[in-house]
């Protein structure tokens, strides 16, 4: 555990940068240190008070934020980036303390380019907020997670982010053209495809953007940001469909995502833990027959001749294979959920069926079409085991979802329900080895640890070197080059590994 | 007058046992059974259109989703039915 920091370090980090950054941005107080000191993502909450940073600064520019850099340099600080603070993998935990720059602040709409259809953003805004206004224009930015209404542009670029409706649009990386950021050192440099800030696709030199998205704030803090946007739909079809069985369900899942339907924009596979758990809360499943084991969605969106003749197709596939259309309210009020019908139930079960207030946990791999059926079963054997042990965890089923417009692979999920005020350390333990586990499962399948959220987690993260092989020693140098200091959102990934002094405080 | 009135907001319909571990007191509206509420949570109590409030105001957000991304939803329900023709 790292040591709060003298006061009277505290005392000079603050004469450095509330000059520039004006007092008010500048914060020590105790509910602002400790309400930035985790993301939702459960865990012992009798442990809250190791990673709580010694002070938070809310820079409103570039400049002030490579100030700020520069000043956690000079003092040998961490110095962690935050945003929505919604990351699922504890990237804006500042787990060694020091300062947490919160890009909040940083929220404004620079400019709206209507001919070549670009946004020039703050990384602070959302994307509701800014869809607010592009609307007006008749446009839309589609990066929409679950969390479309409290993550925000730099978390996306932090993370590297899943879009639900990335199969027609793409995802954070594809949507994102270039920004501005500050690097570990302090300096400011502009990253893109290529030189040019408007530009979707270059050759010239090397790809950085993808480099400095999805680095969890351990590479750099990203400013402004210009993104991609695209015409709003005329129209939205979405259909939910019911099976009497897993294999036929998934056999739909594979055959709607194979179709080349231009306007499709993804599909979701629900496996029947998945409908068993919605058959307890879900006013659209709690009077549905027995004989529903197995639920499959999919979306389309763009212009209205378009998606009608791409739904109709949709209809007929699933048809064909013996679906049963679960209706107009249901296909539409279920996608319309889709934003928080994740984390809100904020309960579970425990084994006796009893209710207990629990926190939402969610791995989120990429796995093959073909190894859904294999993961899934492996999946839900680890968490029965873990669930069996310990009373506090509840399995809340898996969701595979399309990430491509090809089906060739899934954002495979599996929820699990976790009463976070009785973690302990022993249930803590047992849970990051089910994690590991889980982790396992995917890499022996050759899919990836995470699609969406990064694997920073106690369990997963052990296993990263593994799934990236060479690939993760060009991650230590790659850290060692830009960040001489090890000052950027130390500890995460085991970037640690890349410096001699490896868990010092820096 | 008051009094009468928040008695009646205070005095739920009836339960209607819809699954074994589910109710219905509002039509549509359903709630986990509360003998599964006693062990490890405590229950709120709550006045009758606090709990329509909520419900409609779900419809309302549902719609405003819908329009937020797209300017019409199309009808599965009518699809299905163009196939045959
Ligand atoms: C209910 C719910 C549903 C979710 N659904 C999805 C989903 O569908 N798809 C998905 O991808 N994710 C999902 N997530 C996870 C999370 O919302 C995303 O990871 C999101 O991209 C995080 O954005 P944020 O603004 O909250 O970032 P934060 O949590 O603040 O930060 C995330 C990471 O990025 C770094 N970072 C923050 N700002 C910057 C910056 N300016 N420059 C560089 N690095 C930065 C942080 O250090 C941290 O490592 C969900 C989370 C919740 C709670």
């Amino acid at each position: 555990m790292t040591a709060v920091l003298e006061a009277s370090i505290v005392e000079q980090l603050v004469a450095a940068i509330a000059p520039v950054l004006g007092e008010a941005n500048v914060l020590t107080s105790k509910t602002a240190r400790y309400s930035r000191a985790r993301v939702p993502a459960p865990f012992p909450v009798h442990r809250w008070a190791e990673r709580v940073p010694d002070l938070v600064v809310l820079p409103g520019s570039t400049e002030e934020v490579a100030h700020v850099v520069r000043v956690a340099n000079e003092f040998g600080v961490p110095i962690v980036p935050r945003d929505g603070g919604t990351g699922l993998t504890d990237g804006a935990v500042p787990e060694r303390r020091g300062i947490v720059v919160d890009v909040k602040r940083m929220n404004l709409i620079h400019e709206i380019d209507l001919e070549n259809r670009t946004a020039t953003v703050g990384v602070g805004i959302s994307m509701l907020k800014l869809n607010e206004v592009l609307a007006q224009h008749g446009l839309i930015y589609p990066d929409n997670p679950a969390s479309y209404p409290c993550s925000l542009v730099g978390g996306r670029i932090g993370t590297s982010g899943w879009s639900l409706i990335g199969s027609r649009y793409g995802h954070s990386r594809d949507l994102v053209l270039s920004f501005d950021m500050v690097t570990p050192t302090g300096d400011i440099i502009f990253v893109g495809d290529g030189g040019g800030r408007k530009i979707s696709k270059s050759s010239s030199g090397y790809q950085l953007k993808h480099l400095f998205m999805g680095h969890q704030g351990t590479l750099g803090i990203a400013t402004t940001a210009t993104l991609k946007l695209y015409p709003k739909a005329e129209a939205e079809f979405s259909a939910f469909w019911a099976f009497d069985d897993y294999d036929v369900a998934y056999k739909a899942v594979g055959a709607l995502a194979r179709a080349g339907i231009a306007t499709f924009a993804g599909a979701v596979l629900f496996d029947e833990k998945k409908v068993e758990y919605l058959r307890r809360d879900d006013e659209a499943y709690i009077p549905q027959p027995e004989s529903v084991k197995a639920l499959v969605c999919s979306v389309g969106y763009g212009n209205s001749d378009e998606v009608a003749a791409g739904g109709r197709r949709m209809m007929r596939i699933a048809r064909d294979l013996g679906a049963r259309y679960m209706g107009d309210e249901i296909s539409q009020g279920d996608w319309a959920s889709r934003h928080d019908r994740y984390a809100t139930p904020v309960h579970g079960r425990t084994l006796s069926g009893q209710v207990a207030l629990m926190s939402w946990h969610c791995e989120d791999a990429a796995i093959n079409y073909t190894d859904l059926p294999a993961v899934t079963r492996e999946w839900h054997a680890i968490v029965e085991k873990l669930r069996r042990k310990h009373d506090v965890f509840d399995d809340w089923g898996m969701f595979a979802y399309t990430s491509s417009d090809t089906g060739v692979d899934y954002l495979t999920e599996i929820d699990i329900g976790i009463w976070e005020e009785k973690l302990d350390d022993t249930t803590w333990a047992a849970f990051v080895d089910a994690k590991r586990e889980i982790a396992a499962v995917s890499l022996k399948y050759g899919g990836s640890i995470s699609a969406c959220h990064g694997s920073c987690r106690e369990g997963e993260v052990d296993l990263v070197p593994q799934e990236l092989g060479g690939g993760y020693d060009v991650m230590l140098a790659v850290k060692r080059a830009l960040d001489p200091n090890n000052i950027m959102n130390p500890g995460k990934y085991g970037l640690d590994r890349a410096y001699d002094n490896e868990g010092d405080r820096r | 007058m008051t009094s009468f009135r928040y008695q009646d907001e205070y005095t739920t319909p009836p339960a209607r046992q819809i699954t074994p571990t589910t109710i219905e007191r509002f039509e549509h509206v359903f709630e986990v059974d509360p003998s599964l509420m006693t062990d490890n949570v405590a229950q709120q109590v709550f006045p009758n259109w606090d709990t329509k409030r909520i419900v409609a105001a779900r419809w309302d957000h549902l719609a405003w989703i819908h329009t937020h991304f797209a300017d019409s939803v199309i009808s599965g329900e009518e699809l299905l039915r163009s196939l045959d023709d």
